[in-house]
């Protein structure tokens, strides 16, 4: 068994006994950084391996949790198995809307495909908005529960877990697949992918609509923590949190993001419990760290890969 | 105009850019099993004939043949899984990935398996590759990243990836571009020992006379969008035409330098 077998087994026993250990408080900040963690792995699957940097995948993330609240909410889930049917749904419904605006997006790249993700998550976000019997407008939708005992936070979190551990393990498989091996040489040159026989529109447009998918259900599973779903999810301001997560890990890194999620939760909850400027302090923090690990967190860790 | 033994017929094909005509009507055959070159002044539409080849630039009129199959309409990476591989006159590799994925890469779009999402890529036929790292020239560790590579080893890299997609024809838009004088005669002798191996026919272009003569079957010699002549080298030597081209840019770069 080697050194990386070890530690990925230690963190996962870690993951599994962390509520044991924390208050409410802290197993609720535990879960947004599962869901966060999810969110910016596949964030990173398009940026980090495809070299397709999205201005919106925060579209995705809010889409999914709107969807997951409106289909818990209309079908008025009370079981267990029920509300655990949500989460794919939501997937589902997230990948649906990652097709339609990845059609189009991935025929532009590099700036253009940044703008036109940009614009499509700006359309949503007016939706969620202006379309107030669906959505509730500015006041989002609230009440959001999981039923019965999955309602507190411990069991909620080992809820999270289940879904999230897979999640990324679907994903880490992807990234060392021929899908994936192919995905990081388009990065580095896709003209030279599309001449060896690789349709690369079509090769973007599943990589976007998988990042699309599984950041729908990161949406879903913090919607249901939080309790509430607001526009400003969709907002592009949102879309800016992966991207700061991504780099603050290292997108060179597999599970770099996932670390670049904890550390940016774990920061704004502690500044802004004790500041109202926090936005400003983790601008410096964020600035140091960048221009000091140029890699990321990530890259303090693992030495190895340049 | 088209015969059995053409691997390859170019039918009058014509595009022009704005204002520019850049190719006015250039018509030729590339035989099986022959090593072609193009070559012709800067600004020849050498590339642009190139580019419509491979369909990067659909042409405006005329047509390209390919084993008996008309091009038109055809995208670039179904080309290649038809049967024409190219390579690049700034040499396009992956310098991310090691020396074996960047082979491997092309090894998996051959067999049409891109898209497999579950299975370890490493795994695909990392014998294959290396044989044909090893074709090229390329013996060293195939574990090392491509980005470390000299740039007359990224030229070969970038061979080894389109003979990969085990193509019919070779395509090579200035395969010694940036090499040094005794680098190129080198480097283009392998490139024509493994199309022979492997029985490829092959259309090339290249500035470097002596390169050209040292290996090409047929020589065609583009002007200003048009074809002035297809031919031997021996006869394309011969010709007044080409000679008052090219020594026409000869007074001219003198004049400049």
């Amino acid at each position: 068994m080697n050194a990386q077998r070890v530690g990925l087994i230690g963190l996962i026993a870690v993951l599994a006994l962390l509520p044991l250990a924390l208050s409410d408080f802290w197993t609720f900040i535990a879960i947004e950084i599962l869901a966060f963690a999810l969110y910016a792995i596949s964030f990173n699957l398009l940026m980090g391996y495809g070299g397709m940097l999205s201005f919106g995948h925060a579209a995705f993330f809010g889409v999914g949790a709107y969807a997951g609240g409106l289909l818990a909410k209309s079908a008025g889930v009370g079981s267990m198995w029920g509300f655990a049917l949500v989460m794919p749904m939501a997937m589902a419904v997230a990948a649906l809307f990652a097709a339609a605006i990845g059609f189009f997006s991935v025929r532009r790249s590099g700036i253009y495909f940044a703008m036109l993700t940009f614009a499509f998550q700006m359309l949503l976000y007016t939706v969620a908005l202006k379309a107030i019997g669906l959505t509730g407008g500015d006041d989002g939708l609230t009440g959001l529960r999981p039923p019965g005992a999955l309602a507190a936070p411990g069991p909620y979190y080992y809820f999270a877990l289940a879904w999230v551990l897979p999640a990324i393990y679907v994903i880490h498989r992807l990234v060392r697949s021929p899908f994936g091996l192919t995905l990081r040489a388009m990065r580095n040159n896709p003209l030279r992918v599309e001449y060896s026989g690789v349709d690369v529109r079509n090769h973007q447009l599943i990589t976007f609509v998988i990042a699309g998918a599984f950041a729908g259900l990161a949406g879903a599973l913090f919607a249901f923590s939080s309790g509430n779903v607001f526009p400003g999810w969709l907002n592009w301001t949102a879309s800016a949190t992966p991207i700061v997560m991504a780099v603050l890990g290292g997108v060179q890194s597999f599970l770099g993001p996932a670390l670049g999620a904890a550390v940016y939760v774990i920061l704004e909850v502690t500044i802004s419990g004790s500041t109202e400027y926090w936005h400003l302090f983790m601008g410096l923090v964020i600035l140091l760290l960048v221009l000091m690990m140029p890699r990321g967190l990530a890259g303090l860790i693992d030495r190895k890969r340049p | 105009m088209s015969r059995t033994d053409d691997i390859l017929t170019v039918e009058s094909v014509a595009r022009r850019f704005g204002g520019v005509q850049a190719l006015g009507g250039v018509s030729l055959e590339v035989r099986r099993g022959e090593f072609h070159a193009i070559i012709g002044p800067n600004g020849a539409g050498k590339s642009t004939f190139f580019n419509t080849l491979t369909g990067l630039v659909s042409p405006d009129a005329g047509r390209i043949v390919f084993e008996g199959r008309d091009l038109s309409g055809i995208a670039p990476h179904q080309r290649v899984r038809l049967g024409i591989g190219r390579t690049f006159q700034i040499t396009r590799i992956f310098p991310d990935l090691t020396l074996l994925e960047n082979v491997q890469v092309a090894l998996l779009a051959h067999d049409r398996a891109s898209l497999a999402p579950w299975r370890d890529a490493s795994k695909h036929k990392p014998t294959d590759a290396r044989e044909l790292l090893e074709r090229v020239g390329l013996s060293g560790p195939s574990g090392q990243l491509a980005a470390a590579l000299a740039h007359g080893d990224r030229k070969r890299l970038e061979l080894a990836i389109t003979l990969a997609g085990k193509p019919r024809l070779l395509l090579l838009d200035e395969p010694t571009a940036g090499m040094g004088a005794q680098e190129r005669l080198e480097s283009i002798r392998m490139v024509h020992k493994v199309a022979a191996e492997l029985g490829l026919s092959c259309l090339f272009t290249e500035h470097d006379m002596a390169v050209v003569f040292s290996v090409a079957s047929r020589i065609s010699v583009l002007v200003q969008g048009k074809l002035l002549i297809t031919g031997q080298p021996e006869a394309v030597r011969a010709s007044e035409q080409v000679q008052r081209v090219y020594l026409g840019e000869a007074v001219i770069e003198q004049g400049v330098g």
